[in-house]
Order: structure tokens, then C-alpha cells, then sequence
């Protein structure tokens, strides 16, 4: 049973995961990006993890998932049209060449390694040390993985400083009236 | 409460302190850098936070460089500080500040986010330090995303130009790639091994074709940002497209990072009949390294290939080990031949950068016509520069790659050692093709004299000589501390 739900949910999210890329909707991959975070969530849920799959709802379906729709009808996205223009987003033969190339290849290995090495069930995942307390996860993030999680606060405030560089509008370049220097305000109407 | 006291004592220990103390100073700095923007009164005191920020994290990594005994594997294993990772970090904290030197003043009108160039400049360092220390997949990880994420966005600094945001899109969409191949490769490996620790993942050893499969992922990652064949078509573009200062950092920084976690982490785990094709990997990229130098026209663009043809040869000291080459004199030699390389790259790109800055770009092979006579002291630095690239005795660059090549002999790889030193020879030819251009052709009709002259630039210019010379002349300097 729970190894039909694994596989059900597997399929979903990677279902779930080609409609992001396949759509020419961003409202529709917005949702479809949901059901794959609906569908890691439930896997994480099968294998014994509760509080991850918890946190993955929480984080990214709920605050993630609504900062995404924002960005997209702040920027206008609706239009079909408009974002073919922009993206010029179609499947050609070489494309559809290359990504079945990589999917190949990433599919092999998967089967290599879930053929010949040993499969690995949700359970078994569970008695070989998998953490379900929160109390445990408290341990193990401010105690063996103390650096790589602090690092990661680093990490993330870098990029911010990043993408501030990235899109902030510097003096000199050419500005509207009622432009407040962030290029989604430009072509709003004020 | 109490089992969780001893365990906690049991991790943060005084040594653990000494060994992450350097990453501690650099993310405080930030912080500083940060403030110092917010607070009006505080802004002139920007570039002294920069570099006191790197002062003081050179100072604390200095110190595990000189500690009576070295901390070793802290924090449960994940991350090791011994003298060779310091003299990794020490590196990256000159090369840092050698490449900032060269920005100051190379960009004009980016002027306004000069905080946000600084503070991405700090960050990589930070990550560069926790990838070479890294005992852990978990700890490379966030180390490597930690530089590579500021490069991303360094690299589209000048987003006027369409160059630059290229480079910025190319660099981060492969970056994404090879992070994506990395961590499956992981994931496969914690599934055969059931931790992420490289010493477990070797105490499992490479029997199941899952940690096989893992560890072939995890070092095609680590391939793809070093620029090794087949993961080098990004290196041209990526390197051209970026602000110079960038790219300076890019090809010696980044390059060195990631050669250090393979030397002193990831080299042990790999099994030794994988030494034949890394050793073609290697023959590989040196080929397509030099022959693709030698069509530029371009200066900028050649030494990228340069830098894609320096990855090969370095890479050729990994089958030397895995054929039974000593361990301690490979990572040695890797070390020793990434600190020339990081002065004389960084020397020579950050002169492109000076003499770009002055408005035109002065990075093709015609406008470097006749420079001796017009900026002789320019012309001359990066002679220097460009003999070390090719190897040529005295400089540090000779030493790096005699090293490289004698731990092939000794692991009786002659036949590999002869190829390489060939293919040295065919570098020379597009290194010595600058150099007769800037000493012995006349400057063309209607090209405008570069007259740049800043005192960030030339300082750093005159670091990355003394350098050269000094790695070149007096290998001991550096290779006393590792107790050769």
C-alpha cells in the first residue's frame, strides 16, 4: 500500500513537474508547481518524516506559492501572447533532443542505482535513523550541521544583496515619471 | 538536558572555534559592510571595512595556520582545518582582495551599488573557505552555492552591457545544472552509504553501483565548475562577458575552491581505476585549452581558454595519485601550482582590467599593439605574467607545473608527463604572440593610448609581481609551513 502511494505520489510530482515547463499559462505553472510540492510533501509524509512535510506545505505551497502569484499579477502575466512574445517558449526538435537526453541519462543512473544497489523502502529509511521528532531535528541542525546551516543564513542574504544589485535601477539609467527605481513598478499606472 | 550538554560540548570545542573563526570574521564584516551603507556618517569608512574585514579573517586563518597542533576534522566531522586548507584560505582571502583592488575605479557607472559589489565579494571568499574544509557533502554544498551565487550575480554586474547579463545567464543556468548533478550524485551516495560524511561514504567504499553512480555525479559537479572537458563550454563566454575584476576572481578563486576539495577531500574517495579516464579528461582539456587560445584574437578570450587548459594540467595530479603517486607531495603540488596560478592570472586579467577601464576596450590582440613603448612598466608586468602562464623557469608558474608533472613521473606516468609538457609548448606560442605584439609591432593608426593609472591597481600589480617572482624563486616560503 505504501509503496503504491510512493510511486502514485512520484508520478504526480514529476507530472506536476512537466507542467510547469509545458504550460504557456504562469498561473497554470504556478499551480502545477503546488502539485509538486503537494506531492514531495506527501512522499516526505510515507517515508516517516511529518514535521518536513509540515514545513514543505507551510513554506513553500503556502508563503512561497503566494509571493509567486504577486509577482505574477503585479507584473501582469495573464496574457498568453504576451509571454510567448517575451520567452519565445516552444519545443523544437533539438530541445525536445536534449532534455530526453538528460532525462535518459538521469533516468539511468536512477535505475543503476535502484536496480543493482539495493532498494531502499520508506521504512527501512526510517529505522536506519530517520528523525520524525522535532526535538531530534533540533539536535542535529544546531549541533552536527551547526556551520552548513548558519552558512546558509550567509547564503541567503547573500543572494539577496545579489539579486538587490541585479534589479534595482541605478541613477543614470533612463527613469519615468512616478518611477520608484524597481522595474516591476514601471508601466504600472500610478 | 545533560546528555544534550556533553554533546553539544562534545562538538563546539575550543578548536572548532579556532578552525571556523575565519568564516566568522567574513560574515560579521558583511554585516559591518552592510551597516556602513545605511549609516550616512559611516560610508567613507566602506573600503576600510572591507579590508580590515579581510585583514582580520587572514589573521585568524594565519593562526590555524601557525597553532602548535592544527584543529583537524571539528564540528563531528564535517569540517577540517588543517595547515593545507589554511594556506587554501589565506589564498583566497589575497586573491579577493587583489581582484577588488583591480574594481576599484573599473567601473564608471555602476558607482551607486559599489556596498553590493563589496559584499558579494566578501561572501565568496566565505564560501570558498567552508568547500575546501568541507568533510561533508552538505558543507561543500552550501559552500560552493555561497561563492557561486554572488558569481552570478558579479558576473551581470554591468547590465548595461549585454555581454555582462549573458555571462551572468549562462554562468548561473549551468551553475544550476551542475549543482542539480552534484546533489543527485549525493543523494545516491547517502543512499548507499546512509550519511553524507566523506569519511563514512569511504568507509562504505564504492561496492554498490549506487555509490558508484553517486560519486561519478558528485565529481562530474565538481568537473563541470572547474571547467574540465566536457563541462568547459561555459568558460569562454562566461569569462569574456564578465566585468574583468570578475572574472579574475572567477579563474583563480573559483578555480582554485574547487580544486582544493577535490585534492585534499574528494581525491582519496575515487577509485583507482578511474585514474586512465580522468588522465584522457585531463589530455582532453589541455587540447582543447590550447588549441582554442591559439585562434583569439581576442586577449580576454584567450587567456579564458588558458585558464580551461590550466584546469587540464592541474588535473593531471589526481591520476597521478590514484596510480600511487605520494599523497602528501599531490595535494602539495596542487596548492603550490593554484597560489602561482593566483597571483599571475589574477595579475594578468586585472591588467586587462586597468587598461579597459579607461573607457575603450583594450582587450583585443590590436589594440595591445606597441604598449611597451606607450605604458612600458604595464607592458612589462604582464610579460611577467604571461611567462609564468606559459611556464617559462623563475616565475611560479615553471615551479607549479614541474611539480604537477614530477608527481605523474613518480606515480610512472612519463609517457602522460611528456604530452602535457608538449602541449606547454603550444602555449607558449599564443603567450609569446601578446608579447611581440606589445614589444615589437607598431601601435595602429587611430588607436587612443591607455592612460589609466589608479593606486588600487597598481598596488595589487605589484603584490601579484612579488609573487610571482617569489613563488618562482623561493618555493620554500610557501611550502615550509607544510613541512615538506
Amino acid at each position: 500500500m505504501a509503496e503504491l502511494l510512493f510511486y502514485l505520489l512520484s508520478l504526480g510530482a514529476i507530472g506536476f513537474g512537466i507542467g510547469v515547463i509545458r504550460t504557456h499559462m504562469p498561473l497554470y505553472s504556478v499551480l502545477s508547481l503546488l502539485g509538486t510540492f503537494f506531492c514531495l510533501a506527501g512522499i516526505y509524509l510515507l517515508a516517516g518524516f511529518p514535521f518536513l512535510a509540515a514545513t514543505q506545505l507551510l513554506v513553500y505551497a503556502g508563503a512561497i506559492m503566494v509571493l509567486f502569484l504577486f509577482v505574477i499579477m503585479l507584473l501582469n502575466l495573464g496574457d498568453r501572447d504576451e509571454l510567448n512574445r517575451q520567452t519565445g517558449v516552444a519545443l523544437s526538435g533539438p530541445r525536445l533532443a536534449a532534455a530526453g537526453i538528460c532525462a535518459g541519462l538521469l533516468g539511468l543512473a536512477g535505475l543503476i542505482a535502484a536496480g543493482w544497489g539495493g532498494k531502499v523502502t520508506p521504512t527501512e529509511a526510517v529505522a536506519a535513523g530517520g528523525v520524525d521528532r522535532l526535538n531530534d531535528i533540533a539536535e542535529v541542525l544546531f549541533g552536527r550541521y551547526m556551520l552548513p546551516f548558519e552558512a546558509a543564513s550567509l547564503l541567503l542574504l547573500a543572494t539577496m544583496v545579489g539579486v538587490m544589485s541585479l534589479a534595482k535601477r541605478q541613477r543614470g539609467e533612463e527613469t519615468e515619471a512616478g518611477d520608484t527605481g524597481w522595474p516591476w513598478h514601471k508601466g504600472v499606472e500610478q | 538536558m545533560s546528555d544534550l550538554k556533553t554533546l553539544f560540548d562534545s562538538i563546539f570545542t575550543a578548536s572548532a572555534s579556532l578552525a571556523t573563526a575565519p568564516i566568522l570574521a567574513l560574515g560579521v564584516g558583511l554585516l559591518l559592510l552592510l551597516l556602513c551603507d545605511i549609516v550616512t556618517p559611516l560610508r567613507p569608512a566602506r573600503g576600510l571595512a572591507f579590508v580590515g574585514t579581510l585583514v582580520v579573517a587572514a589573521i585568524l586563518q594565519a593562526r590555524v595556520l601557525f597553532a602548535n597542533s592544527a584543529p583537524g576534522l571539528v564540528l563531528d566531522g564535517t569540517f577540517l582545518a588543517d595547515p593545507t586548507t589554511a594556506l587554501f584560505g589565506l589564498s583566497f582571502l589575497v586573491g579577493s582582495l587583489l581582484a577588488w583592488l583591480y574594481a576599484s575605479g573599473y567601473y564608471d557607472e555602476e558607482r551607486v551599488l559599489a556596498t553590493e559589489h563589496d559584499v558579494l565579494f566578501l561572501a565568496a571568499p566565505a564560501g570558498m573557505i567552508l568547500m575546501v574544509g568541507a568533510a561533508d557533502l552538505l558543507v561543500f554544498f552550501v559552500g560552493l552555492e555561497l561563492l557561486s551565487l554572488p558569481l552570478y550575480a558579479l558576473a551581470a554586474f554591468r547590465r548595461s552591457r549585454a555581454d555582462s547579463v549573458e555571462a551572468g545567464l549562462k554562468y548561473f543556468l549551468l551553475g544550476a545544472f551542475s549543482s542539480a548533478m552534484f546533489l543527485f550524485g549525493s543523494a545516491l551516495l547517502y543512499t548507499a552509504a546512509g550519511s553524507l560524511s566523506l569519511s563514512a561514504i569511504a568507509e562504505h567504499g564504492l561496492a554498490s553501483r549506487t555509490a558508484l553512480a553517486g560519486i561519478a555525479l558528485v565529481t562530474s559537479g565538481v568537473f563541470f565548475k572547474a571547467s574540465i572537458f566536457p563541462f568547459h563550454m561555459w568558460v569562454p563566454d562566461v569569462y569574456q562577458g564578465s566585468p574583468t575584476p570578475v572574472t579574475a576572481l572567477m579563474a583563480t578563486g573559483t578555480k582554485a575552491a574547487i580544486f582544493g576539495f577535490l585534492v585534499v577531500q574528494l581525491m582519496p574517495l575515487l577509485p583507482p581505476s578511474a585514474a586512465p579516464m580522468i588522465a584522457v579528461l585531463a589530455i582532453v582539456t589541455m587540447f582543447l585549452g590550447n588549441f582554442g587560445a591559439l585562434v583569439q584574437s581576442n586577449v580576454k578570450r584567450m587567456l579564458a581558454y588558458s585558464g580551461v587548459a590550466h584546469a587540464g594540467t592541474l588535473l593531471l595530479v589526481v591520476p597521478g595519485f590514484l596510480a600511487g603517486a605520494d599523497p602528501a607531495a599531490a595535494s602539495r603540488a596542487a596548492l603550490f601550482y593554484l597560489v602561482a596560478y593566483l597571483f599571475t592570472g589574477t595579475g594578468a586579467f586585472g591588467l586587462l582590467a586597468l587598461l579597459e577601464a579607461d573607457g575603450e576596450r583594450f582587450t583585443s590582440l590590436d589594440s595591445l599593439k606597441g604598449l611597451a613603448k606607450r605604458r612600458p612598466a604595464i607592458a612589462a608586468a604582464m610579460t611577467l605574467f604571461l611567462l609564468s602562464l606559459g611556464g617559462i623557469p623563475a616565475t611560479g608558474g615553471f615551479l607549479g607545473k614541474w611539480f604537477v608533472f614530477s608527481v605523474l613521473v613518480e606515480a610512472g606516468w612519463t609517457g602522460t608527463a611528456i604530452l602535457g609538457v608538449l602541449f606547454s609548448v603550444v602555449a607558449l606560442g599564443y603567450y609569446l604572440r601578446v608579447i611581440v605584439a606589445m614589444y615589437m609591432e607598431e601601435a595602429l593608426e587611430g588607436e587612443a593610448a591607455p592612460t589609466t593609472n589608479r593606486t588600487g591597481a597598481t598596488a595589487a600589480t605589484a603584490v601579484c609581481v612579488v609573487g610571482v617572482l617569489a613563488t618562482g624563486l623561493l618555493p620554500a616560503l610557501l611550502l615550509g609551513p607544510l613541512g615538506s
